[in-house]
């Protein structure tokens, strides 16, 4: 199958972000201040430092890394500072 | 309408579909239950579009083999286990789990090159699996199922377990389903009021919090309060292209929590059905007796099954669609196919965005205040979610 591209990101595209932390270089895309897209690659998921230090949550699935807090804030204040667009204008609809 | 285009008007948006893949995804696969295959009589099993022969030898180890007997064709699956070997029924050639044949009773020796197509086992937590790879490679260490800690626990149930067959859909649709938040308040009466997504290497995972549906409950019903969840919490992964492990948690009213694994799973049979499979272990309450621990397992997995067959009901009519158009409260569709898509290339064409980490949260704020009022108006007019979602009587075929 020819995969194709999320209607979401062509009227608005993922934006680059490096985490104060760790400098780690993800893309990021909010389409409000509540909803957050993060497009890791392999070399940002290896230098991240919260996800070396986190043990498994329990229970089967607690391989799963939920998220990094560090790379959260630093979303959230590049958000703020309007550094990354947040689409976040309402439909009259 | 009157035919006349004007420019602010957007086109008709077209439904792109590919048609079903043309080969089945690589990876561990959940057969059933092993002990429903361990009775020392072939069992017959569709899947990858073949026909496949399950059989357990007098060591008890079970094994799979393509069905059809390299011989002259006849089906194994209506055979019979002799020994360790699979017996065809037509002249009685003798078939071993690792695919070789090893004996033919009215034969001075056998054939060179008599070898069919075995698949790979592994019986894990009660359950059998097989691995299917095109490419005919052996599982790689790294791709493996996680263990399940509740099974052959005391303080948990068995597995309440069902299978159901789906026909006319790809089982792509079903695996849809881990990214759809949405569909869960209209198909499954759940109330997501958490919702994110994951993907990276070959699992996909979905943490989901909910809320009880005040609408479930019909009025005036016996069911004392307490005994109603009033949240759930859940994570729920796919180790790999068609086995899930939900961990999931119901909170009650009183403060209890009651943890519990779900299975779901399923097997293609083409490119047009597949065999879906639930299951469901429960931990067991203090002071509740077996009995009664069961029972809510069996009830929980009955709540399960109404919510697949509503899924069933959608996916029977449906249309394929790979070019879903979607708002921004939908989930990461795209990106899931993008994961999904990994099982169905060659190993060596794997691409790095198949693969990496995903992350998606979806903003529940505006679904939440509109499932809300939905649910306010179902109870003010005296419904439940079930008797809402029904159609009414002129609308059925």
């Amino acid at each position: 199958m020819s995969l194709r591209p999320d209607n979401r990101l062509l009227d608005a595209p993922m934006q680059p972000v490096t985490c104060d932390t760790c400098q780690g270089q993800v893309e990021v895309r909010k389409s409000s201040w509540e909803q957050t897209s993060i497009q890791w690659h392999d070399d940002a998921v290896e230098r991240c430092v919260e996800r070396r230090a986190a043990s498994p949550r329990p229970g089967p699935n607690g391989a799963t890394f939920q998220g990094c807090e560090a790379l959260r804030r630093t979303v959230a204040t590049l958000a703020v500072g309007g550094d990354l667009d947040v689409q976040s204008e309402e439909s009259d609809a | 309408m009157t035919g006349t285009e004007t420019t602010h008007e957007p086109e008709v948006r077209a439904i792109e579909s590919d048609g079903a893949p043309a080969r089945y995804a690589r990876g561990w696969h959940c057969l059933g239950l092993e002990k429903d295959f361990a009775d020392r009589e072939p069992h017959q099993v569709l899947a990858f579009g073949q026909k496949l022969v399950v059989f357990a030898g007098s060591d008890g180890v079970v094994h799979v083999l393509d069905a059809f007997c390299r011989h002259m064709g006849g089906d194994l699956s209506q055979g019979t286990v002799k020994g360790d070997e699979i017996a065809c029924p037509f002249h009685d050639w003798r078939w071993g789990g690792d695919g070789r044949c090893k004996q033919i009773p009215y034969a001075r020796r056998v054939p060179l090159r008599a070898r069919t197509a075995s698949w790979p086992t592994l019986v894990q937590d009660g359950m059998l699996f097989i691995w299917n790879d095109p490419e005919g490679k052996a599982p790689p260490a790294d791709v493996t199922i996680p263990r399940i800690p509740g099974v052959e626990d005391p303080e948990w149930t068995d597995w309440v377990w069902y299978t159901t067959v789906i026909e006319g859909a790809n089982c792509r649709e079903i695996v849809d389903n881990v990214v759809d938040m949405a569909h869960f308040f209209y198909v499954h009466y759940s109330f997501p009021t958490y919702f994110k997504n994951v993907f990276e290497g070959h699992t996909a995972t979905q943490f989901m919090n909910g809320v009880g549906r005040e609408d479930l409950v019909r009025p005036g019903s016996s069911g004392r309060k307490s005994q109603h969840a009033t949240g759930n919490s859940s994570v729920a992964t796919y180790h790999g292209p068609s086995f899930m492990i939900d961990d999931l948690v119901y909170h009650y009213a009183d403060g209890v929590d009651v943890p519990s694994t779900l299975i779901n799973c399923h097997y293609p049979i083409d490119g047009n059905s597949f065999v879906l499979q639930y299951g469901v272990i429960v931990k067991k309450l203090p002071g509740l007796a077996d009995e009664q621990a069961d029972a809510m397992a069996r009830k929980m997995g009955d709540f399960i099954r109404l919510g697949f067959e509503q899924d069933v009901e959608i996916w029977r009519t449906k249309a394929r669609i790979d070019n879903p158009l979607l708002c921004e409260e939908d989930g990461p569709v795209y990106q899931l196919r993008r994961w999904y898509e990994q099982f169905y290339v060659d190993a060596a064409e794997v691409q790095p965005e198949m693969t990496e980490r995903f992350e998606f949260e979806i903003d529940t704020t505006r679904p939440t205040e509109a499932w809300k009022r939905e649910v306010e108006e179902n109870i003010a007019a005296g419904r439940t979610a079930l008797s809402a979602a029904r159609k009414p009587a002129g609308q059925h075929a």
